[in-house]
């Protein structure tokens, strides 16, 4: 009987404390406020352990039920993206082409206006049928004015001279095969020499005076001597002088300006000089008047 | 009817050889495929058929090529023509017999080719059969072997026809 009581008792203190409370609250919201921030930090500390382990456990449902039991309609869906991620990988290849040759178009462009001579682009369309030659094909023949000993060149040097044609395609023989020759001098000390090319995919230029002081890093250009090109086209870089002695020359070996094996379009230089028709019409008009009495 | 059939396949081979090949050359050599097509024609055909085969692929071959007009139909036709008559005087073809014949006309043809460029001294006619003619005489030889091991079924069953229709 005396403990229901004392149970009675406290109840109703408790119950009158909590009413104090209540009062304290409303009737002084900021001291309150400061007191439930004061009493609610480790409150929440408390807390955020079941938090988290609820939230870890709901995440879990969630996870499982959208990974696994919700799945009906994800195959389908991963197989369009990848659908379209090969289709955007692919234009996206195009594009990156397309940038690439506008690039080297506008290249050729701009060597085709600033050159002195008159041009003709072509696409290199393959390689010699043997081992034994250093060619490519071109996509122009002798339909569109292509004839054999016209010189092909990019906008970063010579690349080589057309020995065949036929009439939609051409042969040209690279600068560094060994049957091919060209005049060239060195930019330096204007010392003249033939361009052969040698059996190691190298060039060298042959016939250079002995008393010469080319070194390597000289820069060797065309001469113009021959028809084929126009004077100062690049041509290589000496790599290694070859002075033996009781020859009556020096040699050097020239690494060639232009990356033959990389090459997808080239010049063909129809003109080497861009006023070639008037200078010949000239050249005609005067031998005809001599020939007049 | 045979003779279109070899144009064609000259006019399918030779394209294939100058634009697709030199995606698999090993060294900087690449098999050549007309060589290829005309000794395994000529073996398995007759010298006639070798040298028919040879002379349209080595005139196409000479088109699209940086050397003299006649090389190519001289060595592809007397390539096609040798393999004719080593293939007539063979009881049985094996591939190991078929491979080495390759070899023998690839480097028959290169030789021939090496000379045509005039090489200056002995060191660069040393040069050009290591880097080039022994090369091309394996990748030729394991090509043709291939070929002929894809396409063994098929002319084995040809020739039990011909015999049983003999």
């Amino acid at each position: 009987m005396a403990i229901s009581r004392s149970t009675y008792g406290t109840r109703r203190l408790a119950i009158v404390l909590l009413a104090c409370l209540l009062v304290a609250l409303f009737l002084l919201p900021s001291q309150s406020q400061r007191l439930l921030q004061y009493v609610g930090g480790p409150l929440g500390q408390i807390l955020s352990v079941p938090l988290a382990a609820f939230s870890s456990i709901d995440q879990g449902i969630s996870e499982t039920w959208n990974g696994y039991l919700a799945l009906q309609s994800v195959h389908e869906e991963n197989r369009q993206l990848r659908r379209d991620i090969e289709f955007l990988k692919g234009q996206n290849n195009q594009l990156r082409e397309s940038v690439t040759a506008t690039q080297r178009y506008e290249a050729l462009l701009k060597f085709t206006q600033q050159s002195p001579s008159q041009t003709l682009a072509a696409q290199v369309i393959g390689r010699d049928a043997t081992n034994w030659y250093r060619g490519m094909l071109l996509n122009k023949g002798e339909n569109d004015g292509v004839r054999a000993e016209m010189g092909v060149v990019t906008p970063a040097g010579v690349v080589g001279r057309i020995v065949k044609t036929n009439s939609t395609s051409s042969v040209v023989l690279l600068v560094t095969d060994p049957n091919n020759a060209i005049a060239g001098v060195v930019q330096r000390t204007r010392d003249e020499g033939i361009v052969e090319g040698t059996s190691h995919g190298r060039a060298r230029l042959k016939y250079i005076p002995l008393l010469s002081s080319v070194q390597a890093g000289d820069r060797v250009v065309t001469s113009g001597l021959t028809g084929a090109f126009p004077r100062g086209l690049a041509i290589g870089g000496l790599t290694q002088v070859e002075k033996s002695e009781g020859d009556l020359f020096q040699s050097a070996e020239i690494e060639p300006e232009v990356d033959l094996s990389k090459l997808d379009e080239v010049l063909i230089i129809t003109a080497p000089y861009e006023d070639a028709d008037a200078a010949q019409k000239l050249l005609q008009e005067i031998h005809g008047d001599r020939k007049k009495p | 009817m045979k003779f279109l059939i070899y144009l064609l396949l000259a006019l399918i081979v030779v394209p294939f050889q100058t634009t697709l090949l030199h995606y698999v050359s090993l060294f900087g050599v690449r098999p050549d495929l007309g060589l290829v097509a005309a000794c395994l024609v000529g073996f398995l055909g007759g010298e006639l058929d070798g040298l028919i085969l040879g002379l349209l692929l080595g005139c196409f071959q000479d088109m699209l090529s940086a050397g003299d007009l006649w090389i190519n139909v001289i060595t592809k036709g007397g390539g096609g023509f040798l393999a004719g008559l080593a293939g007539r005087h063979m009881a049985h073809m094996t591939p190991a017999v078929l491979t080495a014949g390759l070899a023998i006309i690839s480097c028959l043809s290169s030789v021939v080719f090496l000379y045509s460029m005039n090489p200056a001294g002995i060191d660069e006619v040393w040069m050009g059969v290591r880097s080039t003619v022994l090369v091309q005489a394996g990748f030729d030889a394991m090509v043709g072997a291939g070929l002929y091991l894809l396409f063994r079924q098929r002319w084995s069953d040809d020739r039990m026809v011909t015999e049983g229709a003999l």
